[in-house]
């Protein structure tokens, strides 16, 4: 029988939780109640809230309020291993409160647009009889890492923003045109040969063809002050005042209508679309967000191809931590339950172990990735197979059913296995859905439990959903996104998705999910966070090593 | 020819134990006073009147509706009783019911109730004196072992912990302990409200009683699917493998 993985990769990172010489396998245990001070963070929270107590005038932070008198710690207090990373934080550094790299993803993507150039180009050469070379593309791109950052170009007496404030912000181009990229200056370009291995280059570049394209980020302090909608905004008055200035154009002549249409508006991608009226929110924010997107968004899948299952997982992180943490948890509701949901799917390696579990298995009974039969067979197999392991694990090992205590996390965890299995090895993402909704009614009729009340209908429902091409119904998974009609309500499950869909792209060794463009934008290595290596980053977040990008420190006082 | 539910497939202990929840047909092993109940249920004080929130339902003057002359009110409806609930968390670790066989148990013998599932919680709702009653029931049957189960309004968590060395399922609250004379004492009300006097629900099942009576599937007990390498599918799988298809397959409909 096709079985191979035996790792038990969570061991490691149980034994960092509860000790080494723990018994990981009894079901019962001592209880020794110990508060709120057995742990490192809280300790330092109470003494932090007791310097704050004079200077508020007000009470504030005292886990002694908690459940009437009874403090968080009735239970062991245990760390978190970041999966596949030597990183081990606190739960409370991984809200994104507490962890600057969880923010500075989230600005990433919202600081970030995407326009074209070429429309501006036709229109300078066709309409205002300007000369368009790479020299004089060159002299634009330095005039528009002058001007993007919030400085002025052709306006005298005019306020400008600090550098020092704005120094995350840039504009690089990229292009499919290997002769024009070769006489772009270094600086100003992503380079598509350098930034990917050759095959996906090839890929990417014949996607994008002659096109040229600028990878826009504001600065991340305007985001941080404003919103994602202010992107388009920022980014399209610098652009054409650069215009201006970088090809001596009259700023009034109606011609420059055309130029600004052009420059601004006719090619733009948002990373996020607009939301309905109920929830109130602009483009890029992350109601909009794509799974495609959010799996071309990660990098993982150019520096590490060769391991479909690294990449999906990558995925999966970003995924959770925006859409769950933040979008659902912050945007949506509110408070800190949500990180508790997210972070079990990449935290202490256990959805690393059973999707290399599933994917072993599959690779053992198909021949290697991609190769499975794209059918609902295949998604019944795999997903009944992982989710049976998956289940067993928790239950020989009672410390890791007490990491992952709600039957959400459980659930998330056992089905984004058997959806990315399933993807990975058919190469298909409704079937890696097909997987998630099995997985789920199994857990269900295991236990007799699955999630929270939502689940009912998201999950118990969703097999109606994976095949439906009725356009309010059903969609590729790759252009589903957060405000998928059944989608928008529960935590555990939209940074699944997203892995679904990278894994089966990762699977068939893709270079792009969806949008080259997005792939390429965030190669960018002037970008803040390593959209590379995901789950790191969010270690380095919470072991307060990582220096995000927008703060004010520069013009405030010290503290 | 009547027909018979079957409720649910599966010859195992499991099978059988959840079409006993299912049915209703469930042993009772423990008789705890009405007053005991209500008082860890804590919406009134046991003798105290109920809280209504209309006039009863004779003093109303109701429409000549064909429903209302079809369906009989509950006592509770009847009287105009307030909605409230009891809420269980049961362990993992072989407790007798789980959510989703509590909220069929609920759903298909308990007239007028709402019940919820979740992970690590159950509720039922209903008109006070009907949701007593409901309470009593479970608490006096199979359904519930007093070491592994216990009524918790908040702070439910404890499902899926480790148990206490004298078996007691964790709970955060501590609403209930082990006494030294082997009984499992009621010190709290749901939501962690310390009782009046504490209340004796008797002796915990044994853990070979527990597995005997229990619904939910595990390796250690009975396994759903066999064990790696040596799968075996119950036909609980079989249904679930039927029920995904074909609402898979549903939803396609290239019309």
């Amino acid at each position: 029988m096709a079985v191979k993985h035996t790792k038990k990769l969570f061991i490691k990172a149980l034994n960092k939780k509860f000790g080494k010489d723990f018994d990981l396998a009894s079901q019962k245990t001592e209880y020794k109640r110990l508060g709120p001070e057995q742990s490192a963070r809280k300790r330092e929270f109470m003494e932090y809230a007791k310097k704050l107590e004079g200077k508020r005038g007000m009470t504030g932070y005292n886990p002694y309020v908690h459940a009437g008198g009874i403090p968080l710690g009735q239970r062991q207090l245990v760390p978190y291993k970041l999966s596949s990373t030597e990183y081990v934080v606190e739960g409370d550094d991984l809200h994104f409160v507490n962890n600057p790299a969880m923010q500075q993803m989230w600005d990433d993507i919202r600081r970030t647009i995407i326009v074209g150039l070429d429309m501006a180009h036709e229109v300078l050469q066709k309409r205002l009889g300007k000369e368009v070379t790479p020299e004089t593309i060159n002299n634009y791109l330095e005039i528009l890492n002058h001007a993007m950052p919030g400085a002025a170009v052709v306006q005298e007496h005019m306020v400008e923003t600090h550098p020092g404030l704005v120094d995350d912000c840039n504009v690089r181009v990229f292009t499919g045109d290997d002769a024009l990229a070769d006489e772009i200056d270094a600086q100003y370009l992503i380079d598509i040969n350098k930034m990917f291995p050759a095959e996906q280059a090839e890929v990417l570049k014949a996607a994008i063809g002659k096109t040229s394209w600028q990878a826009v980020h504001i600065p991340t302090i305007v985001v941080r002050s404003c919103d994602g909608g202010t992107t388009s905004r920022w980014s399209a008055m610098q652009l054409s005042m650069t215009f201006i200035d970088a090809y001596n154009m009259c700023a009034g002549e109606a011609a420059v209508a055309d130029l600004a249409y052009a420059a601004k508006h006719a090619a733009v991608l948002h990373m996020s679309d607009m939301l309905p009226a109920r929830r109130a929110r602009g483009p890029n924010n992350p109601g909009g967000l794509s799974f495609g997107y959010m799996a071309d968004m990660v990098q993982t899948s150019r520096v590490k191809p060769q391991d479909p299952v690294y990449v999906s997982l990558n995925v999966v992180a970003a995924g959770s931590m925006l859409y769950d943490q933040i979008w659902l948890g912050s945007y949506m509701s509110g408070g800190v339950g949500f990180t508790q949901y997210a972070t079990a799917a990449y935290t202490n390696d256990v959805l690393d172990d059973f999707s290399y579990y599933g994917v072993d298995y599959a690779v053992d009974k198909f021949g290697g990735f991609a190769k499975a039969p794209k059918t609902i067979d295949v998604a019944k197999e795999l997903a009944t197979e992982v989710t049976l392991y998956g289940i067993e694990q928790y239950e020989a090992f009672p410390t890791l059913l007490e990491d992952h205590f709600g039957g959400s996390q459980r659930a998330a965890v056992l089905a984004a296995a058997s959806g990315i299995t399933s993807a990975i090895a058919s190469g298909h993402s409704q079937i890696g859905l097909a997987g998630w909704y099995l997985s789920m009614l199994l857990h269900k009729e295991a236990w007799g439990r699955l999630g929270f009340f939502g689940y009912d209908l998201q999950d118990q429902c969703g097999p109606t959903n994976v095949f439906s091409y009725q356009s309010d119904e059903g969609n590729p998974l790759e252009l589903r996104g957060a405000n998928y009609p059944n989608y928008a309500m529960n935590v555990g499950h939209q940074g699944e998705y997203a892995g679904i869909t990278s894994a089966a792209h990762a699977g068939r060794m893709d270079a792009f999910a969806v949008s080259p463009l997005i792939k390429v934008t965030f190669a960018n290595p002037g970008l803040v966070f390593d959209w590379a290596n995901i789950r790191d980053c969010f270690g380095k977040g919470g072991a307060r090593e990582f220096r995000a990008a927008g703060e004010r420190s520069l013009v405030m006082p010290s503290v | 020819m009547a027909y018979t539910p079957q409720f649910y497939p599966g010859s195992t202990s499991v099978g059988i134990n959840r079409r006993k929840h299912m049915s209703g047909n469930i042993e009772k092993l423990r008789d705890i006073p009405e007053a005991d109940v209500v008082a860890i249920m804590g919406h009134r004080a046991p003798g105290a009147d109920y809280a209504s929130t209309h006039p009863p339902l004779k003093e109303m003057g109701e429409p000549d509706c064909p429903v209302r002359q079809l369906v009989a009110p509950t006592a509770g409806a009847a009287a105009g009783d307030r909605v409230r609930y009891s809420q269980w968390t049961d362990s993992m670790y072989f407790a007798p019911s789980i959510p989703y066989f509590r909220s069929y148990w609920g759903a298909i013998n308990c007239k007028g109730c709402d019940p919820g599932t979740l992970s690590g919680r159950q509720i039922i709702e209903a008109r006070e004196r009907d949701i007593e009653k409901y309470t009593k029931q479970q608490y006096d049957s199979e359904m519930t072992d007093v070491a592994l189960c216990s009524m918790r309004g908040c702070t439910v968590h404890g499902h899926s912990l480790r148990l206490e060395e004298n078996g007691m399922q964790f709970d955060m609250l501590a609403r209930t302990e082990m006494g030294k004379d082997g009984n499992v004492y009621a010190v709290k009300d749901q939501v962690g409200i310390p009782l009046d006097k504490k209340i004796n629900l008797g002796k915990p099942m044994t853990e070979a009683e527990a597995k005997k009576r229990t619904t939910i599937f595990r390796f250690d007990g009975v396994p759903m699917g066999g064990k790696i390498g040596a799968r075996k599918f119950d036909e609980a799988i079989e249904m679930t493998h039927h029920m995904w298809e074909y609402r898979s397959k549903w939803g396609y409909r290239p019309e």
